[in-house]
């Protein structure tokens, strides 16, 4: 896995035509904003600026980005829980991924699955879990059933109130 | 944390830190006490010394470059062991020196959310002291000379604003927007400052570094994050900080993050010694093209809430025009958005140390054209503070040729604190720079 030199942080860059791994870190705020407006058509610097912390405050290591030179071009953000629904065990937890829609194809998501999971593995996560609508994301299914992930008899039960 | 060994100092030296902390950090019971309120679910903070175990055995950088790495200081030469312990006592300073300074204007934020995240940096901070004080404490630097690492301790233990080891550690703080500008910019130094040492010949000191690193990330964060809301704010002529003041307060801090890289010239025989795998100037220029990328997505987020109607595109686009072109796009010029001072401005340390020079990198002629200059570029609160008189008295000495610029680059401000103990009573003079060699490195 291509990881990015990282002497100081956000002045990492990725080798030429090489997709590139390093930490998230508050300067990638901007850029995520701007991935995730191109998926979504929302610009939501609040809400990032709120996740992004929260991942950096927690574990500043193990959520990533993906760098294609010095840009960002796709990101992955989670972290690892225990105790959580009777679910004893660590488990590293998949919230949120985005990748530039101009880098699709060149296996970002798969390389951030990979670096995460190392991540989540170095920490003692004996599992990964995530959640992904079946039916709604079907190509965000596709993409973690090709990571090796399987639904699970564990199931997310909903009430409207 | 995984693969993390937790220590603490012997009972009289962490006693020694935590009444450091009661005087120095009041609030830390406060920040415990809340600690569920505002991280819930986040490690509790400890005072405690943390080593990263399972890290690289042999040496990254420089001539020796694949030899073991050194664990006890009478292991190394005396050259490389006096310099790695001016930079453990130089480290010790500015985290403890931080917290004299955030301390001053910690209650003024206007947020609470914001005042605990500066409150739980100022507790890491006083982790990262005791951190250094650990490395200090474990090992016997008799090689180095007489002082024991326990009177070493005790010297930094009684250092206040005024007489740490460097310069950005001796400036007041004026208003909150210092305490968060200063975890953008300074911290952010001090991001490089653990990123390098992360390399250490001496283990104990590379072992310390990643935990430490862990939460500098989060110091970082604390700064950014609330500038992006501000700006935001200002943008629609909301909140209590405008983009003129902020200006002025990055005017502020930019200058002496740069000093704290050190000359410009130096930092080979770092490199070399396998203490750090960079220069000062590869370091600062890293470290300038990071805060660039900060002033510039703060531009973006101030266009972007000023005109929501434009797209990211068309932000990018004037945000081109009115930076790079000088242009005013509908009210909005280059005055009204960030720029980052030239890296010659304002600077004690280093080839442009006390030089007359605008935050644009021009020249100016006269003494008084350069105070006047000072005062228009620079918080209206700073102009009248300790660090700025003794600023100005070294400035005039040299322009008047009584003192030699490379000379003051060495001469601490030794600002004296009215109804305390005299701080220079036990100051310490810490030069870490190297001599510069005019061929340079
Ligand atoms: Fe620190
Ligand atoms: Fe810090």
């Amino acid at each position: 896995m291509a990881k990015a030199k990282n002497a100081g942080g956000a002045a990492a860059k990725a080798p030429k035509g090489e997709i590139a791994l390093r930490p998230v870190n508050e300067l990638d705020i901007e850029a995520v904003c701007a991935i995730d407006e191109k998926l979504s058509g929302q610009d939501r610097p609040g809400e990032w600026e709120r996740r992004i912390s929260y991942y950096i405050r927690r574990d500043p290591e193990l959520s990533l980005v993906a760098l294609e030179g010095k840009k960002v071009v796709g990101f992955m953000l989670g972290e690892v829980r225990a105790g959580e629904f009777g679910l004893e065990e660590p488990a590293g937890w998949i919230e949120v991924l985005g990748v530039d829609p101009a880098c699709q194809g060149r296996s970002v998501g798969r390389k951030l699955l990979e670096g995460m999971l190392e991540g989540f593995k170095a920490r003692g996560a004996k599992a990964v879990r995530t959640l992904v609508n079946e039916t709604g994301q079907k190509e965000l299914f596709g993409f973690f059933e090709a990571g090796g992930f399987e639904p699970t008899p564990i199931r997310t039960l909903e009430r409207k109130v | 944390m995984e693969n993390v060994r937790s220590s603490t100092l012997p009972k009289k030296f962490h006693d020694a830190v935590v009444r450091w902390g009661q005087t120095f950090l009041p609030d830390y019971q406060l920040l415990l006490d809340n600690w569920e309120k505002f991280f819930p679910h986040d490690r509790r903070h400890e005072l405690c010394a943390y080593r990263q175990m399972g890290m690289c055995d042999e040496l990254e950088c420089g001539t020796m470059k694949g030899k073991p790495k050194f664990g006890r200081a009478a292991e190394m030469t005396p050259e490389l062991a006096d310099h790695l312990l001016k930079a453990v006592k130089a480290q010790a300073s500015t985290e403890l020196g931080s917290i004299q300074q955030h301390q001053l204007t910690l209650a003024r934020a206007p947020e609470e959310v914001d005042q605990f995240w500066v409150l739980r940096m100022m507790a890491e901070e006083l982790r990262h002291g005791y951190q250094m004080f650990h490395v200090l404490l474990e090992d016997d630097w008799a090689s180095v000379g007489d002082t024991k690492g326990e009177d070493m301790v005790e010297e930094i233990l009684q250092m206040r604003t005024g007489s740490h080891v460097l310069g950005a550690f001796n400036v007041d703080f004026d208003s909150f927007v210092d305490n968060i500008v200063f975890c953008a910019l300074i911290d952010r130094v001090g991001k490089y400052q653990l990123a390098m040492q992360k390399v250490s010949a001496y283990k104990p000191m590379a072992e310390s570094m990643p935990p430490m690193l862990q939460e500098e990330a989060f110091h970082l964060a604390t700064g950014v994050v609330p500038i992006r809301r501000w700006v935001q704010s200002a943008a629609k002529e909301e909140g209590y900080v405008g983009m003129d003041h902020l200006q002025k307060v990055f005017n502020k801090w930019f200058p002496r993050g740069l000093d704290m890289f050190g000359d410009e010239r130096g930092g080979g025989s770092n490199v070399k010694m396998g203490l750090k795998p960079m220069n000062n100037a590869e370091a600062a220029k890293q470290y300038t093209e990071e805060v660039q990328q900060l002033v510039s997505d703060l531009n973006l987020r101030y266009l972007r809430a000023r005109f929501p109607k434009l797209s990211r595109d068309e932000a990018q686009e004037r945000l081109k025009r009115i930076v790079e072109k000088g242009d005013t796009v509908e009210g909005v010029g280059p005055d009204n958005l960030l720029r980052l001072p030239h890296n010659s401005f304002f600077r004690r340390r280093g080839i442009y140390a006390y030089q007359m020079i605008d935050v644009d990198g021009k020249p100016i002629e006269t003494l008084d054209g350069f105070k006047s200059h000072l005062k228009s570029v620079l918080p209206e609160a700073y102009a009248t503070a300790r660090d700025m008189t003794k600023f100005h008295e070294l400035m005039g000495k040299v322009v008047h040729g009584e003192v030699k610029a490379e000379d003051a680059v060495h001469i601490l401000p030794n600002l004296s604190r009215v109804g305390g103990v005299c701080p220079c009573s036990r100051a310490v003079r810490w030069v870490i720079d190297e001599p510069a060699k005019s061929n340079g490195h």
